[in-house]
């Protein structure tokens, strides 16, 4: 074994003289896992992973801030906070309490998808963690008090994030100019106004409708036994009553025409930014990896085209960085591009329409196509390095695709993909009928000495 | 977009966190008063309850079937070695996954080396040995990197070394060391370059003074840093305008040397591996005739309470930060001063964030933080609130403080948060990287070599009385300094109320309001 490491990375150096390894050699790994249904509809996926004394465990939830109702904004994510208050047999706080002082880590997280819950614990405590999520998906306690409480918390995030940040404000208005479908249209933090009108019969409800077991997938990863853990997660889960399915998302909406733009003024903003947003199809649409690399390719680091032309050799922007996040229903490729001083925001945006021209004119490089490439190897690397992310993405994989052993063959469709198909994607959803533009310009706050930048 | 990234705890949280029961606060005590000290920090004197009052923010029904064993975790050592030049070589393997990372650090070449008249050299040098070498274009060097999917990253911030760090999968190792040898050894800082850099980081250093945190920060660390580079978290603009190429030739000449730097390779390499490659690379790095490390300097004390006002006329929320002079990393009170933090506010066990989120919703997240370096770093303890609780909130935070130094911790809050800071070294095991950092802070700091074979027994011996003594000793009222960040309409006056207040505005400027 030894002796075939010091071989092959030899072999490397030698390589290494003419360039980037060949990526011929490389196999990734492959993830294996169970996958079992529970009696009451609980998805349970569990991957072995025996190098470190440590589990991790991901409970995802089939809901988001796309499946709140009109007037109800931010509502998923209010609920996620109330999952940290107790049930019947954890008291407000224990939650979290008790898996961090036994060593562990842990949190939840919610987006327009799914609201996720997760932690990390040393291996001998795996009962606590099962216990803790099976007893609030039982009997999560819900009274006025602790949703006054985490409200409270609530608008503090929101003012933290939204409200009292540069730039805040481009961030909700661009998602709600670009879409027309009421469940992707809003924030996933929410109105303050929503916020305030969330009631404790709104948690009950919201409870029994999306916290069933057959409404959730749970993963664990890391140093145990699969059977033996799975008769533990059957012990602890399976005599929750499942629940009618939830009514299905509707994510329809008519196309876009025609450009929309905004310009607002932002007191707390020093700098102006540009924010573009194409629409573009779903991550279950077989476009979504071409995507990925065309994100690559325009905004990937520093050797991208945006850093690259615009930021360096140019000098009309301090950024420009581009972002597709997964979403089952409407999303959009976003830029945001934050101007050199002196350069006009009209500059700026030329800037940027030339470089999407430039990739649908080509040509595309064989470098940049091979770094799209390696980028994939190691988010694959990545997403299996610990426990904890490979929960995460095995749990997530399921939610998205139905399918958990997809994170096995990402690889294979990135290698198969070429530069005439990311040509294609480029024409065909970064056109000019397809954006949204959001302009930010610094005002200085009413009765302030001097607002401006020094 | 970012928003979807919402999270429950509104703390950073760190590997291992501590824990309490039982918690306290007598915010019903003491409104503010002004008081005979500079700071009215008097809160009341009161002193009776021996036993904090409980919260609500948490309550332990005592039914989850956790396990009372603490896992004993042997430390994976690094293969050691040291270079013809000097270089130290530590690796770690572990060939769990085809990845390799290593860390480069350089001690006299960062933020405390600038010299007087040009704070900020060291961080530009960082910066700008990317941008160009005898025989690369920084656009090699970033397509290079980026084409094998690695990362390089140097940096010199508010440290006594430079560090540069990369990454890449096993297969790019050899390609990727001559690339960053290439950066360390040879770079060229072309003058177009450093045009550029200037210009964007002109704009960034505008940027960041919409960052009320930054202003925060930034101030809290004049505050107790004072005239010290530990005070400078950003360079200025006056800096970046007179900055000239051969102030960063001669800085990398004279301060990038090979005999005092540390090399940490973790993944999957073995040390031969990782020496042959290295004095390929690295071997011609020249160790100098003379060689001295200038000695990190000492802080000035603190010796008076102080509170900073910066008016941030916008604001909707106030930035608050308590926080005093605290200890160098290698003092005797170090394991104590770190249990007492971790009750009072590391993390969402913390009595800060049970107290003023979880009962009170004042804030998303309030935490507390110990920051121990070469030299006595500091203490500080944080959070956000809307600005309408501005007085309540620093009340309650001040209030806190003064609990840690008057009450004894319950023996279970005590006995939570060690098990939470022991336990928590299980996780690191999943991380290579994460180890070798263990290693890097002994050789950092001259610790012994079995200092993370005996850190449990030392957290583990740790008393409530030490913990009182340590707070008594460090978080002295007199010693308090105040930084508060806001509205000036609305969270100006109750400071005033405290005391006498310096107010500044967002560029940093004495200003009267």
């Amino acid at each position: 074994m030894k002796r075939s490491r010091t071989g092959r990375f030899l072999v490397a150096v030698i390589a290494a003289s003419f360039g980037a390894a060949s990526l011929a050699a490389f196999t990734a790994p492959t993830v294996k896992f169970s996958d079992t249904k529970l009696a009451n509809g609980l998805r349970v996926i569990i991957s072995e992973n025996h190098a470190a004394p440590v589990f991790s465990v991901a409970l995802v939830y089939d809901v988001g801030s796309r499946d709140e109702r009109l007037g109800r904004t931010g509502f998923a994510h209010l609920f996620e906070h109330m999952m940290f208050k107790g049930s019947d047999n954890v008291g407000p706080g224990e939650h979290f309490y008790t898996i961090f002082s036994n060593g562990g880590t842990m949190n939840g997280t919610t987006n327009k998808e799914r609201t996720l819950y997760f932690e990390t614990m040393p291996a001998n405590q795996l009962d606590a963690a099962l216990f803790l999520e099976a007893d609030r998906m039982r009997s999560l306690a819900i009274a006025k008090d602790n949703l006054d409480n985490q409200r409270n918390a609530v608008q503090e995030e929101r003012r933290l994030r939204v409200d009292n940040q540069p730039y805040g404000r481009a961030d909700e208005e661009i998602e709600a100019l670009a879409f027309d479908n009421v469940a992707y249209k809003h924030s996933v933090i929410g109105s303050m106004a929503d916020l305030n009108a969330a009631s404790v019969d709104d948690v009950t409800a919201f409870f029994k409708m999306y916290y069933a077991p057959n409404n959730a997938i749970l993963a664990i990863v890391g140093d145990l036994n699969t059977g033996a853990t799975l008769a533990r997660v059957r012990n602890y889960f399976e005599s929750i009553p499942s629940q009618p399915a939830p009514p299905p998302v509707d994510i329809a909406q008519p196309p876009q025409e025609r450009e929309r733009r905004l310009t607002i003024e932002d007191p707390l903003a020093r700098l102006p930014r540009v924010d573009i947003g194409y629409r573009i199809p779903s991550t279950l649409s077989p476009d979504d990896d071409t995507i990925d690399v065309l994100t690559e390719i325009l905004a990937g680091g520093r050797s991208g085209r945006f850093f690259e032309h615009i930021v360096r050799q140019q000098q009309r922007a301090v950024s420009v960085v581009a972002f597709a996040p997964n979403s089952r229903g409407p999303r959009l490729f976003g830029i945001e591009a934050t101007p050199t001083p002196g350069t006009s925001v009209e500059a700026l945006e030329q800037a940027i329409y030339s470089e999407i021209d430039g990739v649908k004119a080509g040509p595309i490089a064989e470098p940049e196509i091979e770094k799209a490439r390696n980028m994939t190897r190691r988010q694959f690397m990545g997403s299996v390095a610990t426990s904890l992310s490979l929960a995460r993405s095995l749990a997530e994989y399921a939610l998205f695709f139905g399918e958990p052993g997809r994170i096995n063959t990402r690889w294979d469709r990135l290698a198969r993909f070429s530069a005439a198909d990311v040509q294609r994607v480029a024409k065909q959803y970064l056109t000019p009928e397809n954006r949204t533009v959001v302009i930010s310009i610094p005002k200085p706050p009413a009765g302030a000495p001097d607002g401006g930048a020094r | 977009m970012k928003s979807q990234l919402l999270v429950a705890l509104g703390v950073v949280v760190a590997v291992s966190i501590a824990g309490s029961e039982g918690i306290r606060s007598g915010n019903q005590a003491a409104g503010f008063r002004p008081a005979a000290t500079a700071l009215g920090l008097g809160l009341s004197q009161r002193l009776s309850a021996q036993e904090p009052p409980p919260t609500q923010g948490l309550v332990r029904k005592g039914k989850v079937p956790v396990s009372n064993e603490i896992l004993k975790i042997n430390f994976p050592r690094p293969a050691e070695t040291t270079l013809s030049n000097g270089l130290r070589l530590l690796v770690l393997e572990d060939h769990r996954l085809p990845q390799v990372s290593f860390q480069l650090l350089i001690p006299g070449a960062g933020g405390y080396d600038d010299p007087a008249d040009q704070p900020g050299l060291a961080s530009f040098t960082a910066a700008l040995m990317r941008e160009g070498t005898g025989t690369r274009t920084s656009s090699q060097i970033a397509q290079q990197l980026e084409i094998m999917a690695a990362t390089l990253n140097l940096g010199a911030g508010s440290s006594p070394e430079a560090t540069i760090a990369g990454s890449c999968l096993t297969d790019q190792a050899a390609a990727l060391l001559d690339l960053a040898a290439d950066v360390i050894l040879h770079p060229s800082f072309p003058e177009e370059e450093i045009a550029r850099y200037k210009q964007r980081t002109r704009a960034s250093l505008t940027q960041q003074r919409g960052n009320p945190g930054f202003l925060a920060a930034e101030m809290f660390s004049k505050a107790v840093y004072g005239s010290h580079p530990a005070a400078r978290l950003s360079p200025t603009l006056a800096a970046v305008d007179r900055l000239k190429r051969e102030d960063l030739v001669q800085f990398h000449r004279t301060h990038y040397l090979p005999d005092r730097a540390v090399l940490a390779v973790a993944g999957d390499v073995s040390m031969l591996q990782a020496r042959f490659v290295t004095e390929s690379k690295l071997g011609s790095w020249a160790k100098p005739s003379v060689s001295t490390t200038a000695p990190v300097p000492e802080p000035a004390p603190v010796d008076s309470a102080k509170i900073y006002f910066i008016a941030r006329p916008s604001s909707v929320q106030t930035n608050l930060i308590v926080g005093t002079p605290a200890i160098e990393r290698t003092s005797p009170d170090y394991d104590v001063l770190s249990v007492m933090n971790k009750i009072v506010g590391g993390g969402p066990t913390g009595r800060l964030f049970l107290h003023l989120r979880e009962e009170k919703g004042y804030t998303y997240g309030a935490s507390s933080a110990l920051d121990a370096r070469q030299h006595r770093g500091d203490w500080s303890a944080s959070t956000n609130v809307r600005s309408e609780v501005t007085e309540p909130a620093l009340r309650d935070l001040l209030e806190e403080i003064r609990q840690i130094r008057e009450t004894p911790v319950t023996d279970e809050e005590l006995a939570d948060a060690k098990r939470s800071m022991v336990a928590s070294f299980a996780l690191s095991l999943e991380s290579p990287a994460q180890l070798l950092n263990l290693s890097l802070t002994q050789w950092r700091y001259k610790l012994p070599g079995n200092y993370w074979d005996r850190y449990a027994e030392r957290v583990m011996a740790v008393t409530k009385d030490q913990v009182q003594a340590a707070a008594r000793k460090y978080l002295a009222q007199d010693r308090l300094q105040v930084v508060v960040v806001g509205d000036p309409t609305r969270a100006l006056d109750p400071l005033k109320k405290l005391g006498p207040v310096e107010t500044y505005d967002e560029s940093g400027q004495r200003t009267a309001f």
